[in-house]
This record gives C-alpha cells, sequence and structure tokens, in this order.
C-alpha cells in the first residue's frame, strides 16, 4: 500500500466529507450488526466451552413416540442407564449429573438452591476448572460437597472455604457436610448448573423407585468417545438395547424401539437440540450476515458512482504511465483502508451498544480482546475478505477507464448505462430487504403481543404459584396448614393444590387411554398428558366447565387411588376430568357423549364425569396436549399450591404468603412466582429475538437510506445542469420536486413489489412453528411499504428540494 | 526521434465509420519543436494522443527511437509514457484531491529505473515554471495560468525525452498563454522535443516546425525559421 492510497483515502475524507462519511457510515453500522449478531451466534453455539471434554462428549437425548404427543428429541434419561449400559458396554466411560432442589441453611435464613448428584468421575470427565481442592478426590466421601466460587461468597463470604462445614437439607435429610472443593464460576453460556455437588451414592440409587424405570427421566447421562465413529457406532446398536432391556415392560408384544429412542447427543450440540431454537438463532445470524451484505452493496454503490468523479484522475495517472493493475492495487488498498476504520468504528458501536443489546436480548454478551482475540481476528478477516471481494469490482471499473474517451469528454462519466443498472439494482436489492425484515418486524410483534394476550383457557393474571410445597421436608399436614392459612387473607379469594401447573411441566406424565373395545397397545391408543389436582383447581384458575361436573370431595368416586394396589382393587372405577382435545382423540362425538363414559387409563378403569376447556400451559410452539386430570383431596405427589388473589399488587400477596410459610415451615425456603412469569419464561426468548431483530431490521433501513441518500446525492450533483435547462425552459420549482422524487423513490416501489412475496413466505414459515398463530394480515405488507416509502421520502425530500432550488443561470454554468 | 508511417486511425460504431486519421506518415528529429494546426475535429487530438499511446493507430506504423509501439502491449506503453513522455492538456487535468507539489508528484510515480532525490527533482520542476510557493495548495485554489505551469511542471519533471501539449494555451488568457509559451520555448530551447496542438497561428509560429492537418491527412508540413 503506497503512500497515494493513504493521500487517496485521507483527501477523500478532507475533500469529499459527505461522501465519506456516509460510505464509513453503512459500513460500520454493517459491521457493528455482523459484529454483535457474530457474538450472539458464537455465545449461542458455543455452550460448554469451558469443558475441554466438549469436543469428546455425548449427552443421551431421549425421544418418545407416543400417538398425538410431540416427539422432540430432549438431554435426559433415566437413573440407571448408564449402569445399564456399562454391564452391555463394559468400556464405556459415563457420568450423570441429577440435578435436586436443595436448602441450604445460614444461621435461622434458609435458602433454595440447586444440587448436583454427581458420580465419582464427574470433575475429571470434564475436567471442571477447581479453584482449590482435587478433583480426583473431591467427591470420595458423600459427606463432601464441591461449591462454586459465586456459591462460596454468598454462603461464607470468601472463596478460601476448604474444609469447612455447611448445612444442606435434601432428600436425604439435614445434613452437615465438608466443602472439598471450590470450583471457578463457569461462563454464563452453560447449561450445567453446577453450584452445588456432591457424590451419587450407591445407597440413594437404590432408594429411588424410577430408578430402572425405561421411559422415565430424572437426569442427564454423558458419554465420552475419542473417535466420533465410535459414538456413531453405538448409536446404531441402541434399538437392539433398548428392545433387549424393556423386554414386555411396555405391554406384550411391544417392542421398546417402537416407543422410545435414546440418541448421543454431542456436547456442542446439546444447547440448541431444539431445532426451532437453532433455526432462531441461525436467522439471526443471517440478519448479521444480511447487515453486514447490505452494507457492502452501499459500498460498491457509491464507490461506483463516485468512480466517474474520479475518472479523470485514473485518465491523468494512466496518461503519466501508470499500469491498471497499480491502480487496482490502488483502490483496492483504500478500500482495506476504509474497511478497516469502519471495523473499528463498529467494533466501538457494539462496546457502546453491548448493554442496550444484552438489555433487550435477554443476554449476556461481552467482547473479550485477550482471551478472544483470535475470534475477533477472525471477524476481522471476513469483514476484510467479503469487503474487498465486494471492493474488486469498483476497483476494476476504475480502472478500466480509457484515457483519450476520458480526456477528450467534459463529462464526467457515469459508468454507461450497465453501471447505472447496476446501482439500481442494488438499491432494489437493498429496499426489498428492508420491506421483508419491516414485514416480519410487524408479524413478530403481533405474534408475540398475541401470544403475551391471548386466551390460554384461563386466568393468568392475580394468580401466584407457590412452588415450595413440593419439598419432600414438608408435611402433607403443613400443606394443609398453608392452604388452610393462606384462605384466610383478605385479599385471597381461593387457594388450591395439584400438580397442573402453568409453566412448569416437570411434574406431568403421559398415559395412553382406551375405550372398550379398542385395541389396548400402547402405540394404538390416544396418549394423554396427565395431572393430579386438589380441590377448587378449576374453579381457581378460572377453567371453562365444557361439559359434565367438576371435580367435588363430597363424590367419594372422584378420590384417585393413594397406592398402586388400591388403583387395582376389583370393581374401582375413578372419577376423572379430561379436556377437550382428550374428547376428540377418544373419538367422542361430543363432550356431552364422553361424560359418564368408562375407559382404561393407565391400566386402571375410570370413568369420565368432566370435560374442561383445553388450557395452554407450556410453549406457544407446542401443540396444546390432551389432558387428564385426577382428583386427590389432599394431593400429596409434590404438588405446589395455586393462589387466586385480588385487590392487592402482586409483589404484596407474596410477601403475604411468605409470611405465611415462614410460620408454617421455617425451615424450607420460600419460592412464590406468578403464573405470568412462569408463563413468560417461554415468550421472553421470542420476544428477545425479535427485539434483536427489530434492531438489526432498523439498522437495516438506515444503511438502506444512507445508500439511497447517496445515490441520490450523486445523481442530482450529475444533473444540475439539467434541471437547469428544466427551469429555463419553464418548469416549476415543485414539478422539478416530483420529478426528481419520482425518480429516487422508483426502486423503493420495485423493491416493495419485489419484497411482498418473500416476507409473505418468510413470516408464514416462522408463524408455521406456533400453535397459536395470528393471521397474515394485509396491514403488514402495507405498514412496512409505507414506512419503507416514507423514510426513504424522508431521506431524498430535502435533496431534491435544495436541487430544484438552484438558481438555472449558476446551474447551468456548472460542470 | 520519432516516424510514422502510414498511420491511420477508424472510430467505428454500429452505423458510422469516421477516419479520423488517413495515411500520415511523418517524422519527427529530436530537439524540434513542432505545432500541429488545423480546423476543430481535423484529427490534431487523435494524433496527438497516438503519439502520445494513449490511443493506438488502425493500421501503420509508429516508430520511437526505432521501436515500433503499435507492437507493444498495453502495459508496454504504460512503461514507454512513464519513461519517455509528458503531457499538457488544454484543461490542465490535475487531479483535484492532490495538492500541487502531489500532482508534480504524479509525473514520477509511475516511472521505474528513475535515480536520485523526488523532492529535489519537484522542486526544481516548480522553480523552472515558477509555481513553487503554491506546492501546498489544491489546484482549485490557483488561477488558470498557474494550474496550467503546475501542469507543465507536472509534464517536465521526469525528464521526458517528448513533451505532448493539447492545446495548452487554449484555456488561458492571452498574457498566460504568452507565459506558457515562454516556458514551451525555454524547454525546448535546453534541448526538449515539442509536440503542440494550437488554434493560434502566433503560438504555432513559435515552434521549430509547422504542420497542417485537414480531414485527417497531413496537408503540409514546414519548417520555420525563428
Amino acid at each position: 500500500m503506497g503512500r497515494s492510497t493513504f493521500t487517496a483515502f485521507y483527501r477523500s475524507f478532507t475533500r469529499h466529507p459527505l461522501y465519506a462519511l456516509l460510505n464509513l457510515l453503512g459500513l460500520s453500522f454493517g459491521i457493528a450488526v455482523f459484529i454483535a449478531l457474530s457474538l450472539l451466534y458464537r455465545f449461542e453455539t458455543g455452550y460448554e466451552s469451558w469443558s475441554s471434554a466438549r469436543q469428546d462428549t455425548y449427552a443421551i437425548g431421549g425421544q418418545y413416540f407416543f400417538p398425538g404427543m410431540p416427539n422432540d428429541v430432549f438431554i435426559g434419561s433415566m437413573g440407571g442407564l448408564l449402569d445399564e449400559m456399562k454391564i452391555a458396554y463394559p468400556h464405556l466411560e459415563g457420568t450423570r449429573d441429577w440435578g435436586n432442589a436443595v436448602t441450604v441453611h445460614k444461621g435461622a435464613e434458609v435458602y433454595g438452591e440447586q444440587i448436583e448428584l454427581v458420580d465419582g468421575n464427574f470433575l475429571s470427565f470434564f475436567n471442571i476448572p477447581l479453584r482449590h481442592g482435587d478433583a480426583k478426590t473431591a467427591l470420595a466421601s458423600p459427606d463432601s460437597v464441591v461449591i462454586s466460587e459465586e456459591k462460596a461468597r454468598k454462603y461464607f463470604g470468601t472463596v478460601d472455604v476448604l474444609g469447612r462445614a455447611i448445612t444442606l437439607s435434601d432428600e436425604e435429610g439435614r445434613k452437615n457436610y465438608v466443602v472439598s472443593a471450590v470450583m471457578r464460576d463457569l461462563p454464563k453460556n452453560t447449561d450445567m448448573k453446577l453450584d452445588f455437588m456432591r457424590l451419587l451414592t450407591k445407597q440413594r440409587m437404590s432408594e429411588e423407585a424410577n430408578w430402572h424405570k425405561w421411559g422415565s427421566i430424572q437426569l442427564v447421562t454423558y458419554f465420552k468417545f475419542a473417535d466420533p465413529a465410535q459414538a456413531a457406532a453405538l448409536q446404531k446398536q441402541f434399538p437392539a438395547f433398548i428392545d433387549r432391556q424393556v423386554g414386555d415392560r411396555f405391554g406384550d408384544d411391544i417392542k421398546g424401539s417402537k416407543i422410545m429412542a435414546l440418541h448421543l447427543v454431542p456436547l456442542a450440540d446439546a444447547h440448541l437440540i431444539d431445532p426451532k431454537q437453532k433455526a432462531a438463532i441461525v436467522s439471526l445470524g443471517l440478519v448479521g450476515v444480511v447487515a453486514l451484505v447490505l452494507a457492502l452493496i452501499n459500498y460498491v454503490n457509491l464507490a461506483t458512482a463516485r468512480a466517474g468523479l474520479r475518472a479523470r484522475e485514473v485518465a491523468v495517472r494512466k496518461t503519466l504511465g501508470a499500469q491498471p493493475g497499480a491502480l487496482r492495487l490502488q483502490f483496492l488498498g483504500e478500500a482495506a483502508l476504509t474497511l478497516l476504520l469502519a471495523f473499528l468504528i463498529g467494533l466501538s458501536l457494539v462496546e457502546l451498544s453491548l448493554p442496550v443489546i444484552n438489555a433487550v436480548g435477554g443476554l449476556n454478551l461481552k467482547l473479550d480482546y485477550v482471551s478472544e482475540g483470535a475470534w475477533v481476528a477472525g471477524v476481522l478477516a471476513v469483514v476484510m475478505a467479503a469487503g474487498l471481494v465486494a471492493a474488486l469490482y469498483p476497483a476494476f471499473a476504475l480502472s478500466a477507464f480509457k484515457p483519450a474517451q476520458v480526456l477528450a469528454s467534459s463529462r464526467t462519466p457515469a459508468g454507461g448505462r450497465a453501471g447505472v443498472r447496476l446501482r439500481e439494482v442494488l438499491v432494489i436489492m437493498q429496499f426489498a430487504t428492508v420491506v421483508v425484515a419491516f414485514v416480519l418486524m410487524l408479524g413478530f410483534m403481533r405474534q408475540i403481543d398475541h401470544m403475551q394476550k391471548a386466551d390460554l383457557g384461563f386466568t393468568r393474571e392475580g394468580l401466584l404459584i407457590v412452588n415450595s410445597t413440593r419439598y419432600t421436608a414438608i408435611s402433607e399436614a403443613q400443606r394443609e396448614a398453608y392452604v388452610a392459612a393462606v384462605r384466610a387473607l383478605p385479599n385471597v379469594k381461593r387457594a388450591s393444590i395439584g400438580n397442573a401447573i402453568p409453566g412448569d411441566q416437570s411434574s406431568t406424565s403421559n398415559s395412553n387411554i382406551v375405550r372398550p373395545g379398542q385395541t389396548d397397545s400402547a402405540t394404538g391408543s390416544p396418549t394423554v398428558n396427565w395431572s393430579v389436582v386438589g380441590p377448587d383447581y378449576f374453579q381457581l384458575l378460572g377453567t371453562k366447565l365444557v361439559a359434565g361436573r367438576l371435580f367435588n370431595a363430597r363424590y367419594g368416586g372422584d378420590q384417585m387411588w393413594r397406592t398402586d394396589a388400591e388403583s387395582r382393587e376389583e370393581g374401582r372405577v375413578t372419577n376423572v376430568i379430561i379436556s377437550r382435545l382428550t374428547v376428540k382423540r377418544m373419538d367422542y362425538a361430543s363432550p356431552q357423549a364422553a361424560i359418564g363414559q368408562i375407559a382404561r387409563f393407565a391400566n386402571r378403569q375410570v370413568r369420565i364425569v368432566g370435560v374442561v376447556e383445553d388450557m395452554r400451559f407450556y410453549h406457544p410452539t407446542d401443540a396444546i396436549q390432551a389432558k387428564l386430570y385426577l382428583f386427590d383431596a389432599k394431593p400429596n405427589n409434590n404438588p405446589v399450591a395455586f393462589v387466586r388473589y385480588e385487590g392487592v399488587s402482586e409483589p404484596q400477596m407474596r410477601a403475604q404468603l411468605q409470611q405465611v410459610w415462614r410460620r408454617i415451615a421455617p425451615d424450607v425456603p420460600f419460592e412464590g412466582v406468578s403464573a405470568t412469569a412462569n408463563l413468560d419464561k417461554y415468550y421472553k426468548p421470542e420476544r428477545d429475538r425479535s427485539n434483536l431483530f427489530s434492531i438489526g431490521a432498523g439498522i437495516a433501513a438506515l444503511i438502506g437510506c444512507i445508500g439511497l441518500y447517496g445515490m441520490a446525492a450523486f445523481n442530482t450533483s450529475r444533473r444540475v445542469r439539467e434541471i437547469g435547462l428544466r427551469k429555463v425552459l419553464g418548469a416549476s420549482r415543485g414539478k422539478v420536486v416530483g420529478l426528481l422524487i419520482g425518480q429516487f423513490l422508483r426502486p423503493v416501489v420495485v423493491a416493495s413489489l419485489l419484497a411482498i412475496p418473500l416476507a409473505w413466505l418468510a413470516l408464514r414459515h416462522w408463524l408455521s412453528q406456533f400453535d397459536d398463530a395470528i393471521a397474515i394480515s394485509p396491514w403488514f405488507f402495507v405498514g412496512a411499504v409505507a414506512g419503507a416509502l416514507l423514510i426513504a421520502l424522508g431521506t431524498v425530500g430535502g435533496l431534491a428540494l435544495v436541487s430544484a432550488s438552484v438558481e438555472p443561470g449558476k446551474a447551468l454554468r456548472h460542470e | 526521434m520519432i516516424e510514422l508511417k502510414h498511420v491511420s486511425r477508424l472510430y467505428r460504431s454500429d452505423e458510422i465509420e469516421t477516419t479520423a486519421l488517413h495515411d500520415i506518415s511523418l517524422t519527427i528529429r529530436r530537439g524540434e519543436f513542432v505545432a500541429i494546426m488545423g480546423p476543430s475535429g481535423c484529427g490534431k487530438s487523435t494524433l496527438l494522443n497516438t503519439l502520445g499511446t494513449i490511443d493506438r493507430p488502425t493500421s501503420g506504423q509508429y516508430l520511437f527511437d526505432g521501436t515500433d509501439l503499435a507492437q507493444l502491449p498495453e502495459t508496454g506503453l504504460a512503461k514507454h509514457r512513464a519513461k519517455h513522455l509528458g503531457f499538457i492538456f488544454q484543461s490542465f487535468n490535475l487531479v483535484d484531491d492532490l495538492t500541487i507539489y502531489e500532482n508534480i508528484e504524479l509525473g514520477l510515480l509511475y516511472r521505474e529505473g528513475r535515480k536520485g532525490s523526488r523532492r529535489q527533482a519537484i522542486e526544481s520542476a516548480m522553480d523552472r515554471v515558477g509555481i513553487a510557493h503554491r506546492a501546498r495548495h489544491f489546484p482549485h485554489q490557483l488561477s488558470g495560468g498557474q494550474q496550467q505551469r503546475a501542469a507543465i511542471a507536472r509534464a517536465i519533471v521526469g525528464e521526458p525525452d517528448l513533451i505532448l501539449a493539447d492545446e495548452p494555451t487554449g484555456n488561458l488568457d492571452t498574457e498566460n498563454g504568452a507565459q506558457v509559451m515562454d516556458i514551451l520555448r525555454g524547454l525546448n530551447a535546453a534541448g526538449a522535443t515539442i509536440i503542440m496542438v494550437t488554434h493560434s497561428p502566433s503560438h504555432a509560429d513559435q515552434a521549430t516546425r509547422r504542420i497542417d492537418i485537414l480531414d485527417g491527412q497531413l496537408v503540409a508540413s514546414v519548417a520555420q525559421v525563428l
């Protein structure tokens, strides 16, 4: 890169500041979006990068094939899978992580935390970074606990806590543990919540009833393979392994592999195992690429437009003996300097806006130049490479000018008709992208608003869920006492317990239900998701009764079995309530027709006494489940408490509930959450991504406007004489403004026409993932096109007005 | 030094074929100051561009010190221009974004194998045309006469064998035109070979030879006694 390159680069700012700024700003914004979204993409695809074992580790994924139920692959397995697999494949290296609720006692205070029960090799398996302690011996004793730096600070005020005691209560009771290691805090992009860890003992495994129950899910099992081919080979053997291990446990003549599958999911892919989530992250990554492409289009556009202004310089240089190759190098050098400066500005913009991006996107992104210097250099390399490829066209176009022709002409060349066409096509591409982005943005916002306000089949406002009643330390008497005390609070309308929880799938199960005369086959009959509810549950939620009646403790048949033996008593028929969708799945003509009908549910006799409206408890992309409700006057299967309140704010209500809780169960932490907050975890990622997308779309529009303005400014500067001539011939200022604006907006109109079908397809595709999706409104398109036109008009309107106001005499003398 | 043998230049478009130069044969010796005259559109500039190798003859031979330039590729012609030629244009053709110093430097930038200080050469060229005090200015800050003197400095800074001047006084008033002609005459007296296209008979009279062109053909070549 010679001195001429630096001089030309510097002079472009001092002599043509508008052009240089437009060029630089467009590039900088595009690069900033590219960097920010690359950062996001890297964050989301870099889960568990902290572990050196990431590359070789696989998590066990499960998959069920029940009719009418989702069959997505999820991470998790039954507890005893590792034991069974090690018998069949003794060479396997594996480990387990079983997350459990734990109460930490600190003086009289209690805190709810999560503890991981892990195999003894867990620390060395993942090469977990320890601040204090030895990975080999830290989990040797069942009385030891490994604690994170963060939790050490929280409970001890320091991280130097090796050998100190901490009191924990969990399923194994209240006990003192000795801190045997302190692990370093993991980065935010991890799904492994390793705050407390202790040994998963053989005794604990033997106490767990479902430890070897195929089809149950308790924990996460990991395996390590030196070679991916070994994992692939094992994967192939899974169906036969499942068939062997399951035997006839799923029913006579039902092969285990017909009901479920196991998958070895590379740890690197585990976080984005849900294809919808993965698609969302890939889409955001693509928005970053599109922003960069838009910015480069701008660059090409402005550079080729300006090429005409530099034609005389090129001609002079060529006349003085410059080789075309040397000129191309000079122009590429100028482009490289512009890109480098734009990259630095883009990087600064990202640094400045990261707090905002993190806030609106619900993220935790950061730029660390020391530990991630290679990544920043990689992004710079991508930007430079893409930019220089884009700069090839103007460099070649410029260096191809013929000196004799240029020097003979009094006008500066504009790159010919082909050049003008190309620039118009590029502007059309930019604005088409902007219109598509606007349509998607409007669609996203509308759908998210719909999700947050849609009728879910129950009233989500004024509903609090108290999770603390789930703790095993809580006795049935305490639960009853708590609910009774809560009912007595002045602002509480109703209180109940149960395990059909909006926003929480952790304590529901699936079983099949069979009408008399149907084949009792796990794969052939409808599967329902069932929950146990207490008195007043439906009234409390505000669930609509469709047919029959709701549960009532006065009806003896409503009470579900308390023991397995009880459930199978001769002649026992338990009353159940089903949802509207279950009526359909069971093929009843109407909800009314289902009332009083007998069916076999999980091999027990049940009678349908009521049909309630479907309720949407889970992710908006998940289909509503066919439900069956069992009634228990005193549910004891880890139920939560539901509280319907009015006339008081949520925090005030929660404070009252906490106060009552402390009185009844001071040793167990209080955990209360509103139904809206519980559901919000499903909406939040969609909302966050929509926010990020909107920012990206907004910046794309800004880049498009910069490009349009640059083009318009260039075209008007070339047409000053023409404008003067038109005015001499009698055109009014209004007419000239109209003419110019019409011409400037033409590419925007063409872009809109092109964008509408593309935007429709893209929006339809995105909405198709939602079970309850909005209809695509024509107003999205009208709004997007109107928005793009208004922005374009605002961009070029002033320019047209100024250009049309030039005195004709002056305009005619313009060169 | 220069020998054109039966040089013709045709311009073809889809419908029209224009003959800009027709069968021109011409010899120019080292140290000559040749003025080319003729009415507008007669082919003067085409002849000058051909001599300057920024236009190629359609047929015929162009020998420069015995080398047939018509046979050279584009890169060879560029090298030839950098090494042997200096250009002066009617509209100066200074690069707007470069200072006068940098514009003059362009005359050396592409010249390979040149020895000696670049700065000294530029300063010397500026001194010769009296523009040194304007070195840090941009072209638009100078008068037409000053711009043309800067352009002459650019043409002579590399001490070329041949200076080609296309109506160098065409955009200047009488006084500035006379100054430019004084400089050109001085350069010729110092040994430079100059070929100049002009419309001005008085300026043409200051050359050592006058060539008249009409409709692309050479109609007269007259040696002049100064």
